[in-house]
């Protein structure tokens, strides 16, 4: 007894990409586009401006740990002659995160609202969370081939369910007497959504945020195996090559990033308790 | 100072670093390597001594007496289902590292946890290394456990031990901090010893927070073990990595579905052994 699933999903993988092929080369092409965009933007000022600007701005708003952190994690990436590659990196993230926010969000608050698209959606999510980040690269590589775009789709869709479980959980959170002050005073729903519940379940959101971010950062280092450059691929090529001082480098390069990028989102979500405490 | 020389001199520096390791301590990394592999082949040995069909079958009973007839049968048929793909030995092969993985790191995790509950200031000291660990991408643990090991299961096992502890010590410690305050002040006024306090009052209050860490323990070993193919570690995890190399559709998506199955029924036997526990309790 010998079936293979596989044998039959390969045909349809390759009818959808003789079929499809513009539709998908098109996507392909928007997400590389705006990848592209980011990196050169990021790229373009020379490296220690970069670290300059990141710095005053965290120091300005979340105070001289922040900044100082910042300082030391971006420092660390220059020095490490892995300034490029973590630019890419941090690139990959920052689109990944805003496509699987864009996604969540509407679709969590709806969660919220309706108990039904809920219960819906529960099964689908909690497969979503067992099963091991590697599984998600395979469809993203059958689709889009090797490289940053099923990359990115990939870590797109594993960003997708802890943001949109957080959301549901954020908006379920709000007490009921602020909405139904909101509408005793006859505020339009849009209003309510706007200026009552987003700013109470703001906490709870932000940590879905954060969570978004170091899973998708994850996905991202993890995506160097499928050619999705950047830390990444430098991890790997040092783990493949045994070069261990060029993955070792790139390791703590990756750990920089994730410090960075941790410790911004969640000083930026103690700020907001403290302006709200205050 | 000149800045682009670091990266170089930080190289030779790490190569330097790691001869000597290998020539003067290379006998303690050796030794650590053949108990793990010892262990790892240990517990392959035992899976591979049933056929398939047994293994389905015991699977299908565990999970029939924790969540009912259909999902046994479900379970059973999507384990007959891996060995129909024939990647059976692979998927043991998965299922003895997860299980070795997860085996080290409750057997460190679990006493740790109990520590940190029963010890706030080691839990305090404790916390910030368990965020640091689980802030970093999962992947990067290959890296020193492959330049000490080498290629092998031995190295899967050591990274796949690093990412499952923390989740073990956190909810273990939190499951004995939990521990309504009436009832260790009921078993004070009783007059009972601090042994006698701990295994029969605090531990079992601890036991369902105790087994949803073990649940999430196995989990992150899941994930780590499949991505660990890319060191060597054999099983399923190296069929994708090797399948997706060759461009090899149908093959890749086999190891999949043979992963996501594992997963699954490994998760939801844990999370119902988890949910009795906590019945159990009310």
């Amino acid at each position: 007894m010998q079936f293979s699933p596989g044998a039959f999903i390969a045909p349809a993988v390759d009818w959808l990409n003789t079929n499809f092929h513009p539709f998908f080369t098109a996507l392909a092409r928007v997400i590389e586009t705006v990848l592209g965009g980011i990196e050169v933007a990021l790229l373009i000022v020379p490296p220690p401006g970069v670290i300059a600007v990141v710095t005053v701005a965290a120091l300005a708003t979340l105070g001289w740990r922040v900044a100082v952190l910042s300082f030391c994690c971006l420092g660390f990436c220059l020095l490490a002659d892995l300034w490029t590659a973590s630019m890419q990196t941090v690139a990959l993230v920052v689109v990944a995160v805003a496509i699987a926010v864009a996604i969540a969000f509407p679709l969590g608050i709806l969660a919220a609202r309706r108990r039904r698209f809920e219960a819906a959606l529960r099964p689908v999510l909690d497969i979503m969370q067992t099963v091991p980040p590697w599984v998600y690269l395979i469809p993203a590589v059958m689709i889009f081939s090797l490289g940053r775009v099923p990359a990115i789709i990939a870590t797109i869709v594993y960003g997708i369910p802890p943001m949109l479980r957080l959301t549901t959980l954020a908006f379920r959170g709000v007490p009921n007497d602020l909405k139904e002050l909101g509408q005793a005073i006859g505020a339009k729903p849009r209003t309510i959504l706007f200026k009552i519940e987003l700013p109470a379940a703001r906490p709870t959101l932000r940590v879905g945020l954060n969570q978004c971010i170091l899973l998708s950062l994850a996905m991202v280092v993890l995506a160097g195996l499928v050619g999705a450059g950047g830390l990444g691929a430098e991890v790997t090529r040092g783990l493949t090559r045994m070069e261990m001082g060029l993955g070792l480098r790139a390791g703590l390069a990756v750990v920089a990033v994730a410090v960075l990028l941790d410790r911004l989102s969640s000083a930026a979500l103690q700020r907001e308790r403290a302006v709200k405490a205050g | 100072m000149d800045l682009s020389a670091f990266a170089p001199a930080f190289d030779k520096q790490v190569d330097t670093i790691l001869s000597w390791l290998s020539d003067n301590a290379g006998f303690l990394f050796d030794g650590a390597r053949l108990v793990l592999e010892g262990l790892f082949n240990g517990i392959l040995w035992l899976v591979n001594l049933p056929p398939f069909y047994v293994v389905a079958i015991l699977a299908g009973l565990a999970v029939w007496r924790l969540m009912g007839l259909k999902f046994g049968i479900l379970a059973a048929l999507a384990m007959v289902f891996c060995a129909g793909m024939g990647l059976w030995p692979e998927t043991m092969s998965t299922l003895a590292l997860v299980i070795a993985a997860s085996v080290i790191a409750l057997a460190i995790g679990l006493p740790l946890g109990v520590a940190a509950g029963l010890m706030p200031g080691l839990d305090r000291a404790l916390a910030p290394a368990l965020d640091l660990i689980q802030t970093m991408p999962p992947y990067i643990y290959l890296l020193p456990s492959i330049a000490l090991l080498g290629f092998g299961p031995a190295t899967a096992l050591v990274a796949t031990v690093i990412v499952a502890m923390p989740p073990a010590i956190r909810l273990t410690s939190l499951g004995i901090r939990m521990t309504p305050n009436e009832f260790i002040e009921l078993a004070q006024a009783l007059g009972t010893g601090r042994m006698q306090t701990f295994f029969k009052i605090r531990l079992p209050f601890a036991v369902p927070s105790i087994m949803a860490g073990v649940n999430q323990s196995l989990m992150m070993a899941f994930g780590m073990v499949v991505i660990a193919g890319i060191v060597g570690s054999g099983g399923l995890g190296e069929t994708i990595y090797g399948a997706i190399r060759k461009l090899d559709i149908a093959r890749s998506i086999d190891a999949s579905i043979a992963i996501v199955i594992l997963t699954m029924v490994l998760d939801r036997l844990t999370q119902s052994m988890a949910a009795a526990a906590q019945k159990a309790e009310e």
